[in-house]
């Protein structure tokens, strides 16, 4: 439901576009924001209730696919949300308090993306956080079939 | 012992932050755009010469050099942002040509070939957007005549097309900047607490190109990012 917290133990997973990719290594600009963006967009990957990773990322792909221009080069990274949380409040300079919450898209031209979710509690200055997140990547994927 | 865990806040009226584009007395190179696919360097341009004049020492090019710095488009005839969009990228192309061609910095191809895809990529993203940022690719290449001595960093592009450059070092050292297009960079350094050594310093701030390695010099920076 919108705005639920996503669990700790729970992973969300950001798209990260070729501009923020080089040699295939994701970089910390992939997790800050546009000007005027509220929260940094996420999928929240136990939502899809696939039966693993890969099928995980396969439904993602399809949601990026029907929602983004795709470049060869995008990678989808993929954050443990309770490691994400707790890495930002013990080592940001203000000990942030982020919040990864459920934000579903509503359906536009017949393209839903119900696991839509946001990390809340982001300012666009926030080089030292996307660097702190950047530590958290578990994973890394190719964002295109 | 906590971390040393700090940010420093902008000081605008510090006497120091002076204006960081770089005037000196001679062309840099900048003669041959027949090898390169954009006529940018052709357009009949307004230049404003100035001089400024700076301290830096252990970093700093001291190579002379003069680059033109194209008038802004606000302070031109009224025109269309179709064209003022045209004039932010031929400026773009611009810039990334004098890179190329700047015997001042050794890894120029690769950074100009790099700089070149991220603007590629960004307009097949979307046709409509800026590619690069002129001025924040305008503050990076000062800093690159500023401080020639420097490995090749990783280069991204933020949200908003500014110029993100990024070292990675043994133990998790980070070092990155991210070149706004007012002449001022903000910086983040994570590296080793010697004293802790199960610890991090974690630091960010912000400074004008020009000040900036002497604002981070007590970090030993140049230790495992200069050649």
């Amino acid at each position: 439901m919108k705005g639920d917290q996503i669990p700790d133990p729970d992973h969300i997973a950001r798209f990260c576009r070729p501009l923020q990719v080089e040699d295939g290594q994701i970089q910390a600009t992939a997790f800050m924001l546009r000007s005027n963006e509220p929260s940094l967009s996420v999928n929240w990957l136990e939502f899809l209730n696939c039966s693993n990773r890969d099928s995980e990322i396969n439904e993602i792909r399809n949601v990026y696919a029907a929602k983004l221009s795709i470049g060869a080069r995008a990678k989808i990274a993929v954050l443990n949300v309770g490691e994400v949380r707790e890495k930002i409040l013990t080592k940001s300079p203000d000990r942030r308090k982020i919040e990864v919450l459920h934000d579903p898209d509503p359906i536009k031209d017949g393209l839903p993306d119900p696991s839509h979710s946001g990390i809340y509690n982001l300012k666009q200055d926030d080089e030292l956080i996307a660097e702190l997140i950047l530590e958290t990547v578990r994973e890394a994927y190719l964002a295109r079939h | 012992m906590p971390e040393i865990n700090y940010y420093k806040m902008p000081d605008e009226s510090d006497p120091k932050r002076i204006p960081s584009i770089i005037y000196g007395s001679q062309l840099i190179e900048d003669n041959s755009p027949s090898d390169y696919p954009s006529a940018a360097w052709v357009v009949p341009r307004k230049i404003i010469p100035k001089k400024a004049h700076y301290k830096n020492t252990a970093f700093v090019n001291q190579e002379e050099f003069e680059t033109s710095i194209t008038d802004l488009p606000e302070n031109q005839d009224p025109i269309t942002q179709t064209t003022l969009l045209k004039r932010e990228e031929d400026q773009v192309q611009e810039l990334i040509f004098r890179i190329k061609k700047s015997k001042s910095i050794c890894y120029r191809e690769s950074l100009a070939n790099r700089l070149l895809t991220l603007f590629n990529d960004a307009k097949e993203e979307d046709p409509d957007c800026l590619g690069i940022a002129a001025k924040s690719l305008r503050n990076f290449n000062n800093f690159l005549y500023l401080y020639t001595n420097l490995n090749c960093p990783t280069i991204s592009l933020t949200p908003d097309y500014n110029i993100y450059a990024s070292w990675k070092g043994e133990q998790g050292r980070v070092f990155s900047l991210h070149f706004l297009p007012n002449e001022d960079v903000r910086f983040v350094i994570f590296k080793p607490n010697d004293r802790h050594p199960e610890r991090k310093i974690r630091v960010s701030g912000i400074a004008t190109t020009d000040v900036l390695m002497e604002t981070v010099m007590s970090y030993r920076i140049e230790e495992w990012i200069a050649e």
